[in-house]
Formats: C-alpha cells, structure tokens, sequence
C-alpha cells in the first residue's frame, strides 16, 4: 500500500514537474524565440513553413490542430498574419489563445515599429498602418521581445520565471557581443537595394542607406516600369547590392542587377523549423554580409 | 619642461633628423600624433554611439516594463472578435477578424464601431436559348421564394445582373459573444438578412455554441456565400436539393473540436425548417378559390345572353388544406468534418453530414383550379472532400484545388390533388374534396467535381462537371398509376477563368454547357461575366 502510494506520488510529481508551455509560434523565428527564452521548460510548434512569405499563408488544418491545443501563441504580429491566424484561431476553438488573453503573444506589440502610422489607404498597397511588422530583422529589437516573452511565459509559470529572465538576458547579450562587428562591417555599404520593406529594420540598425524597393508598393509585384525607373535613378550611383528573400521571385532583382551590375543576394528571412539562437544570429550575419557589400 | 631641457630636445630632434633616414622626421612625428589622435576622436566616437544606444535600449526597455505593467493592470480580459468555427479548408471570407492589439491610439475613437464590409457582385450573361429551364423532377421547389426563377442559373437573366449587394457588420458584444449580421440587396430592391447570428467566443475545451440565423455547415459549399465560390454559380445540387440560399435557417448550432493531431470537428443543429428543398413548410393554412360568375346567362334555345335576376356573380370557397401543423424546429442536422496533418503543401479536408425533417409540405395550384399538395417528411444526407496544394510559387500560381460534394435525398409525402368540375356551385366532386390520394417517396441525388488551378500569378482556370438526379424519383405524380414519375439524370459542365487583380476585387469569366433532362431536351450553352469587389474590411489571402 505505502509503496503504491508512493508510486502515485512520483507519478503525479513526475506529471507537475514535466507540465510544458504548449506554443504555437507563427514563424520559425518566433519558435527559436520561445525556445531560446522558454528552455526545457516549453514545446515549440511551428504553423508557417520558414521557406514562405508569412504574409500570404492560407489557415491549414496543422495550423487548428496544434493552436486547439496549445497554451499559448507567440506571433510576430502587427497584421503579418492577419491572412491566415485569425481564421486559424477561429478553426481551434480554443479561448486560452484569443488576442487580450495572456496566451496570446505578439512580438509587435512589445516594442515600437518603424512606418507607424500611415494611411490606411488600399491604393498604397498592403500597407500596415499599425506599423512595419518584420521586426525579426532587428536584433536589439528582437532581444526585447525575448525580454517582454520572458515576462509573459513567467505569468504562465512562475515557478521557472527567473530561468526565463535569465535566458533573455542571455539572448540579449549574445545580441549585443555581435553588434559592433556587425556596425563596423556595414560601414563600407554604399546602399542596398530591397524586394519587400522588410530588412528595413536592419539597414536603419546598421545605418545602411534603402536606396529602393523592387514591388512599386508593398504586395503589389514589380511592374516593368517601375523596375526601369529604379534603374534610371540608380544610374550613376556607387555600386550597391540587391537582397530579397528567398521566396521572392528573382525575375524583378534579375532585372535590375542585368542592367547595373549589382550584385543580388537572395536570403532566407527565417530559421529552420528548429534552429536555434546561434542560427538566427547567423542568419543575421549573412544579411549584414550581403548588405556590406 | 626647463630652457637647456628644450634646447637640448630641439638639437637631439635636429640631430636625429640629420642623422639617418631610418629615424622618424619631425613631420613623420607629427603625422603620427595626427594619427593617434584622429584614432583617438574616432574611439569617442564610437563610445558616445554604444552609450547613446544603452541610453536608447534602456529607455526602450522602460517602455516594455511599462505596457507589460500597464497589461497587468488591465487584467480583465479583453475579448477580440473571432467569429465562428471554421473548418480548415473553407474560404476565408469577409467575416470577423481580430483587430490587432497595440494600436496605439489614445481614444478609442471608432475603435468600437463594428467592422463593415461592403461586397458588390454583378453579372452579364449570354446564352444559346431564351430560357433554361429547371432540370425535370426538380421545377417545383421554389414556388412562392420570390426569385426570378430562371431553372439552373440561381435568378440570373440574360444580360446585366446587378445579382447582390453583400453589407456585413461584425463586432464582438462582450467578452462572451461576437456577432455576425449580413444583408443582401438582390438586384435592386430585394432585401433578406442573410445571418444574423451570435457565437459564444470563450467557452473552453473546444466548444461553441451559435444562434440566430445562419449558413448550416453542413457539406462544404453551403455555409460560403456567393463572394466565396469559385465559380459564378452555384452548384446544381446544392441549388436544386436544397434552395437558392442553401440551407439557411433560424435556429441554435453546438460544436466540438477535438483535442486530437488530426483536426476533427463534430456539429448539430437545431434549426426552424424552413429550406424549400428539404424542409419546406406549409402548414394548414385555410385555402380559399374565388370565382366570378357572369352576370347573365345563355338561353339554351335561342343562344341569346339572358340576364340573371338575382344570386350571387362571386362565389368564394373556403377550406382547409387538411396539411398536417408542425411546430419548429423541424430541422435537425450534423456534421463531422476530418482534417489530417500532410504538411505544409498539402492539405485535405473530408467532412460528411445529415439531417432530418419533421417536414417537408409543398402547394401547388393551377389557374384550372385544382390545387395539389404534398405532405410529408425528408432526410439527406452526404460528403464532401477538399484537397488543396500550394506550390509556394507568388500570387496563387501553381496551386491546385480539387472539390467535390454529393448529396441524397429522400421525401416520403402524401400526394393530393382536388379539383372541382362544377364552378357554378363549388362543390367538390369527389367525397371529402379528395382524390388521387397516394402515397410516395421520392428519392434523388447529385454531385459536383470541380478543379481549379493556378495558371499564373494571380490567374486561376478551372473546370466543373456536375450531375443531378442520377437517382431521380420525382415529386411529380403519374396520377394514372397513383406513383411519382421517374426522370432521367440532368448534367452541366463549366469552365472558368478568373482574375485577382489585388485579394481584394476579381474579374472572372465562365462558359456552361447544359444538358437537361427538360420537357424540349435542349441543351444550352451560356456565357457568363462576373465582377466582385470588397470594400471595408481586411480581406484574407485567399488563393
């Protein structure tokens, strides 16, 4: 008898002590961010694949099923999901994860965005008047995030809030050991050249001047007058260098680089479903290596 | 430093100077002081710049303590509209969506105005023949709904169709409902609330509850509006099975998700009974025939008018329809709908769902006077599969969608049919107002099959074919032999082209080939242009 209720008393400690935060992150950036911050103490699911723009998902049936139960969403928000999230959120009957409760996390909403504030005007495009969204391509930034989800798991379980804090903090120092590097290396830039405002965040970091976008206006794809106009007002420049995302049609950089020579760089905007800390901070470096030129 | 100590260090410069090449020149010193202390400004530089950025990231630091403290405070959960259950591969349509937190704003300002969209669908169409007419053993369904009654094409004539204006409003009540109200302006003048509907937005454990009035989810197309379809029409047996709207009714839905890998949802439904394929309804209401006599008669021997001195010139008859009075809910549904993990490219959706009417009443009159009815009830039920690929490729290219329904009906009805051959006194001439009284079930079915496929960036070709009354055991009475008649199997296939500009307005062409079972057996080729614009609201990415 005692043995077997010493027997149910390990069990259920064993159940307690192994209770994980069950996230549904967004992108796999997002994911490396929970289980960076959240350690053992997390299990990570990824809904978007890291090789698709994450703006032009469809909600899919993975999607319902792993945010049905999950305990919490970490997004990177500010309307980049808004095309699938919401309605995947509707297909998971699942309130723990609703926008306003603790379980919903948006990486947008914890720091300031640059481009806040502008028309919600359809003519402009696919604008977010709530501001730039990919906020991933900030580091410093993106370290706060950690900060702010460090905070937010701490609510979810308390007993773990100080490995929490602990394990932003080392996220932010790993940040910040890079920066100089990173600052010193994008001195030589002459400029760069982007498909989507999305490594905005970066240039504007690393001081690296935007000297255009290959889409006329965001979500809209390059038209072939747009394209000639950006060649004719680089004309004359110092060599710069083109960088889009992977998923990006290169036809548009194709075209600009057969007319200036510029160098393009095509470059995954996320981790791999499960990379880590040092992978995202090397995916990065390789942005920084490209926009140096 | 003393005036021998200079002299001293000014000759030895000197000296050094004239000594040999390999010493540093005074102007080599001084470059190298230059040089140090240009390194020197640089290192200020450089430290003014990271402390500036400490300065920064504390502050923004502050910021954070800030809004999470100040989240905190505000502890009562704020609900965001999240709208009902949907299954995975629905279309994502113009309906609530989660307003993104953090909007910065210091008043709410309209903030708590529902969200509004407007969607304006017209049509042009063109055909081979003046008329298509309703595909046979499935003409009588819509008698009475208003429509413009064109069999096979949902009320669209030829030429310009204004076909409906869509106004929908979504907002959240409170932190345990959200609310859904869509009108739709046919053409120009006719008004129907389409749903209006509550759902609750915080049960736990993957339940929902939704009433009002609303879209039933069972199969797949029926709870899509027109703004949703792939093609221009809908599908015949969703058109012809059920109604015009699909099985739209008042009435209370339960569902479940289950916490499973495997995305598994389970629904029912209470529902008035009001959809003319299915559940159409009646009741006993009193039937009244008015007839007008003349004024005269006609003298049988000289066939010369003779007036009539007195009696009534309008005779009217009264009575019941002797229909059987049931109240509501006379409607019951369910649906289950399965959605395996195949990862991110692929993705399918099986759903299968039924129901049962208490009711199903129809009344048809003649201007000869007879009038008939059918009096009984109805169950369906069937399956639907969706499976989509997205090739990752921009603007939809690439993509492929592949979707098919069928559905069975069974009615099981008393057939009646009165009619009167003496109008001058109304009697009826059979005891009780009756004859050719039977009893019947009819039973039919159909299907649709349509592909579509993302020809480039934001151009989409598809094909459908569809079948109705592969199984056709009509309503309609071989009085002769006291049985329903059997009809044969009505086909139409479709082709289309369509034309996102942006997600949110579409251009699309259609060509239909329709080969009915009708009185004249034609077949007719029509031609069909669509626009469909979005005002308001966000759109979804939709393929």
């Amino acid at each position: 008898m005692t043995r077997m209720l010493l027997g149910i008393t390990l069990l259920l400690a064993a159940a307690v002590a192994g209770a994980q935060v069950n996230i549904a992150a967004t992108t796999s950036n997002m994911g490396m961010l929970a289980r960076t911050i959240g350690g053992d103490a997390v299990q990570v699911r990824v809904m978007a694949p890291p090789d698709r723009d994450a703006h032009y998902l469809e909600a899919r049936p993975s999607m319902m099923a792993t945010l049905r139960r999950a305990d919490m969403v970490v997004a990177v928000g500010a309307e980049l999901e808004v095309g699938w999230l919401p309605a995947a959120t509707r297909g998971a009957a699942n309130p723990r994860v609703h926008p306003g409760r603790p379980g919903y996390f948006e990486a947008a909403a914890q720091v300031s965005l640059i481009d806040e504030g502008q028309p919600a005007d359809r003519r402009l495009g696919d604008v977010h008047p709530t501001g730039n969204p990919h906020v991933y391509f900030d580091p410093p930034r993106f370290a706060l995030v950690g900060e702010a989800l460090a905070e937010r798991l701490a609510e979810l379980d308390p007993a773990r809030a100080e490995d929490f804090r602990a394990r932003a903090q080392a996220f932010s120092e790993q940040v910040a050991e890079r920066m100089p590097r990173w600052q010193e290396r994008a001195n030589s830039s002459n400029g760069v050249i982007l498909y989507h405002k999305d490594a905005d965040y970066l240039a504007r970091l690393l001081d690296v001047e935007v000297l255009g976008y290959i889409e006329p206006i965001p979500g809209v794809p390059p038209t072939a007058r747009h394209l000639r106009d950006l060649v004719s007002r680089m004309q004359g420049r110092p060599e710069g260098i083109i960088a889009h995302a992977s998923y990006e049609s290169s036809r548009g950089p194709g075209f600009i680089q057969e007319q200036l020579g510029w160098e393009v760089h095509a470059l995954p905007t996320n981790v791999a479903l499960d990379g880590t800390a040092k992978d995202y901070l090397d995916l990065i470096e390789a942005w920084v290596a490209a926009l140096s030129g | 430093m003393t005036k021998p100590g200079a002299a001293l260090l000014v000759l030895a410069l000197l000296a050094g100077g004239a000594q040999a090449a390999n010493e540093p020149s005074l102007t080599q010193l001084l470059e190298k002081l230059e040089r140090l202390e240009q390194r020197d400004r640089e290192r200020q530089g450089q430290l003014d710049a990271l402390q500036q950025e400490l300065r920064e990231a504390r502050q923004e630091q502050a910021a954070v303590t800030e809004r999470v403290i100040e989240e905190r405070r505000q502890a009562a959960p704020v609900e965001v509209s999240q709208g009902p259950h949907r299954d995975p591969l629905d279309r994502e349509s113009y309906r609530m969506r989660a307003r993104a937190l953090g909007d910065g704003a210091v008043t709410s300002g309209t903030a708590f105005n529902p969200a509004i969209s407007v969607i304006m669908d017209g049509v042009y169409a063109a055909q081979s023949r003046r008329e298509i007419e309703s595909p046979e053993g499935f003409e009588g369904h819509d008698h009475g709904h208003g429509h413009g009654g064109h069999g096979g094409h949902g009320g669209i004539e030829r030429g310009f169709n204004l076909r409906e204006t869509e106004i929908t409003f979504t907002a959240s009540i409170d932190n345990y409902f959200d609310a859904l109200f869509m009108l739709a302006i046919e053409g120009v003048s006719n008004v129907e609330v389409e749903e209006a509907y509550l759902v609750t937005n915080s049960l736990p454990a993957g339940w929902q509850v939704k009433f009002g009035r609303f879209l039933s989810d069972i199969g797949y197309i029926n709870k899509q509006h027109l703004h949703d379809w792939d093609f221009v029409d809908r599908p015949l047996v969703s058109e012809f099975l059920f109604g015009d709207h699909g099985v739209q009714e008042n009435g209370v839905q339960v569902s479940w998700v289950a916490p499973t890998e495997t995305y598994t949802r389970f629904g029912i439904e209470v529902l008035q009974g009001e959809t003319s394929g299915i559940a159409q309804f009646e009741g006993d209401e009193r039937f009244t025939l008015v007839t007008l006599l003349p004024d005269f008669a006609i003298d049988p021997v000289t066939g010369q008018p003779v007036p009539v001195a007195s009696g009534p010139n309008r005779i009217r008859w009264r009575d019941y329809l002797g229909m059987s009075e049931k109240s509501g809910p006379r409607l019951f549904t369910g649906f289950v709908k399965i959605a395996p993990d195949l990862g991110h490219d692929h993705a399918i959706q099986i759903g299968a769902s039924g129901g049962i009417s208490r009711s199903w009443q129809n009344v048809v009159t003649h201007s000869s006077g007879r009038v008939e009815t059918w009096d009984g009830d109805a169950w369906f039920a069937g399956v639907d599969a969706v499976y989509k690929y997205d090739a990752g490729r921009s603007f939809g290219a690439g993509n492929v969608v592949l979707q098919g329904e069928y559905f069975y009906r069974e009615i099981d009805a008393d057939y009646a049919s009165r009619s009167f051959s003496d109008f001058g006194t109304l009697t009826p001439t059979a005891a009780g107002g009756m004859e050719d009284l039977f009893s019947g079930t009819a039973k039919q079915d159909g299907f649709y099959l349509q592909g579509l496929y993302g020809i480039a960036p934001r151009w989409q070709a598809g094909l459908r074919t569809e079948g109705l009354g592969l199984r056709n055991r009509t309503l309609e009475p071989d009085r002769a032999n006291n049985v329903f008649e059997r009809a044969s199997t009505s086909w139409r296939h479709s082709g289309v082209l369509t034309f996102r500009p942006t997600e949110f307005s579409m251009l699309r062409a259609q060509v239909n080939y329709s080969d009915f079972d009708t009185d004249d057996h034609g077949s007719v080729w029509s031609f069909l242009l669509q626009y469909n614009m979005s005002l308001g609201v966000h759109g979804a990415h939709s393929f």
